[in-house]
């Protein structure tokens, strides 16, 4: 890698510290304490964070409507096995942002913006922060409808978890922002023991993972669709700006790249189970003829009442708040991580307020305007929570094209460039994210393109 | 090409050195390394228009989609 070298002297010259240098250095104090005293459990226990985050962040409100769709439609069948797929895919993909950060210190959007010029960057930025808006609106969607099931008014809620936004990011520390938010995360699994209540068949659940059916009913546009849904459940742009970005605000280096792809690995893991589990919890509807295709936020936890009774049916609706709640933490950092970095500002949650006052108010207006749409009366909520996910699903070819060229950029990657058996991973999950976003993208438009049933 | 941008921070280091001890220079704010700008091969650059003229043209049918469900023939 070419770099310019300076003299001793010349570098301490250059050294200068912030506030949000040493609020990095101090995490990183524990990391090197934890890495030489050896003690590999308390190493992982600092070092994870960004790659849960960002899978079980993306396990958001439209995707476990969308997990809960295609159990009370399909139940117990092909997209068991399919779900573990996806996640396999969003492996690949997020495993290239991990070493993206951690060895050039800097966010996507900043890599872009850099390697290929602000026109590109910009317009990166701006597919992102379009996405982003929508998905947003969408979370605080899912966050009123988990509460609603609890009789919480809309307003009080919506304003709640804005507070608990503006409260998380006023820490301006990473370290307290990551807590909060994994804090959160975990109860993404809450949709286990609902899934456990409807008692599935443990045969059917295991056969399925071998043979990946039955398939009732066959090929058809709303298969297709609930496919297409399903990727977009999982793979999409936000997680790619978000997870480098975080890698590069938490201070992660080339030597954590191991640690980095065990964190990835493990919130594919838990995020997968999770969403598995939201699937299964809905077969009863399958098995009950009951149809659930036009079910929406809390209809899901009010129609398992019969089967789960009334903890397992609030369990999913809590399920559905926490899984609004996260990803509007995360998507909303995720904008402003993008927008500071094509900006040529400071993209750090380490960073003073007064310092960097644009950060967080790019931050907390994505997130504000969200929740403001969300309690326009009459405001087409359905429609947006329909789109998002095929935004999000068409914008992907572009940004996984970038990832690949800045991943297999040796100038900037140097030893840890994709490799030829990365590239292969990498180009083949990137070919089929871009024919599920066509035949997605043609299938919302033309939907008489398969048969309809 | 790489190269470091100049200083803009506040404190000095005399009183940070654990900080340099645990940061890797590039880990600074003052010291972010700059990588110059690539120059994207023509079908690279062709296949990010199609990507991105594909998207815009996907974005309009959908928008199309959208409004042809709020404003439904009689």
């Amino acid at each position: 890698m070419n770099k310019e070298v300076l003299s001793g002297s010349e570098l301490q010259k250059k050294q200068r510290i912030s506030q949000e240098d040493i609020k990095r250095a101090e995490d990183r104090r524990h990391v090197k304490r934890h890495r030489d005293e050896r003690r590999p459990i308390m190493l992982f226990w600092v070092l994870l964070g960004p790659g849960i985050l960002v899978m079980l962040g993306e396990n958001d409100g439209p995707s476990m409507i969308s997990y809960a769709t295609t159990g009370a439609t399909y139940g117990i069948g092909f997209f068991l096995p399919f779900i573990l797929l996806t996640f396999a895919m969003a492996y690949v993909v997020q495993e290239m942002t991990v070493r993206l950060g951690a060895v050039t210190k800097k966010g996507h959007a900043e890599l872009i913006s850099e390697r290929f010029g602000k026109f590109w960057g910009w317009f990166a930025m701006g597919d992102l922060a379009l996405g982003n808006l929508l998905t947003l609106v969408t979370e605080f969607i899912a966050i009123r409808a988990g509460l609603g099931f609890f009789h919480v008014p809309a307003a009080l809620s919506v304003l709640g978890a804005f507070l608990l936004i503006v409260g998380a990011v006023a820490t301006q520390r990473y370290w307290t922002w990551e807590r909060v938010v994994l804090s959160f995360a975990i109860f993404n699994l809450i949709f286990i023991p609902v899934a456990l209540m409807t008692h599935p068949v443990t045969t059917d659940v295991v056969k399925a993972f071998f043979t990946w059916g039955p398939l009732p009913g066959g090929m058809n546009a709303a298969f297709m669709l609930l496919i297409m849904s399903n990727i977009g459940a999982t793979v999409t742009p936000w997680m790619l700006f978000f997870q480098q970005s975080a890698i590069v605000d938490k201070g992660l280096t080339s030597k954590d790249i191991t640690h980095g792809r065990i964190d990835t690995a493990l919130g594919a893991l838990l995020a997968a189970v999770a969403a598995i589990a939201t699937l299964l919890a809905t077969v009863p509807l399958f098995t009950h003829h009951v149809n659930a295709s036009n079910f929406q936020g809390a209809d899901f936890a009010q129609a398992l009442i019969p089967h789960v009774g009334n903890i397992g049916a609030s369990l999913f609706a809590l399920g559905l708040f926490e899984a609004g709640i996260v990803a509007a933490l995360t998507i909303s950092l995720s904008s402003a991580y993008a927008f500071s970095e094509v900006s040529g500002r400071s993209a750090s949650i380490n960073s003073p307020i007064k310092e960097n006052a644009y950060f967080y108010i790019f931050l907390l207006a994505a997130a504000g305007i969200a929740a403001l749409l969300v309690l326009i009366p009459h405001a087409p909520l359905v429609m947006i929570t329909l789109l998002v996910n095929v935004i999000a699903v068409l914008a992907m070819p572009p940004a996984i094209l970038f990832l690949l060229l800045l991943v297999n950029d040796k100038e900037i990657m140097g030893e840890h460039a994709n490799r030829a058996l990365g590239n292969v991973f990498g180009i083949g999950v990137t070919i089929f994210l871009i024919l599920a976003g066509l035949t997605y993208g043609m299938l919302t438009c033309f939907p008489h393109l398969l048969p309809t049933s | 090409m790489r190269h470091t941008d100049s200083p803009s921070c506040s404190s000095s280091n005399a009183n940070h050195a654990w900080v340099h001890e645990v940061l890797e220079p590039e880990q600074l704010s003052s010291m972010k390394l700059k990588f110059g700008r690539r120059k994207l091969a023509p079908p690279t650059l062709a296949l990010l228009w199609i990507l991105r003229l594909y998207v815009l043209l996907m974005i309009l049918l959908i928008g199309y989609q959208a409004w042809s469900a709020f404003h439904p023939k009689s």
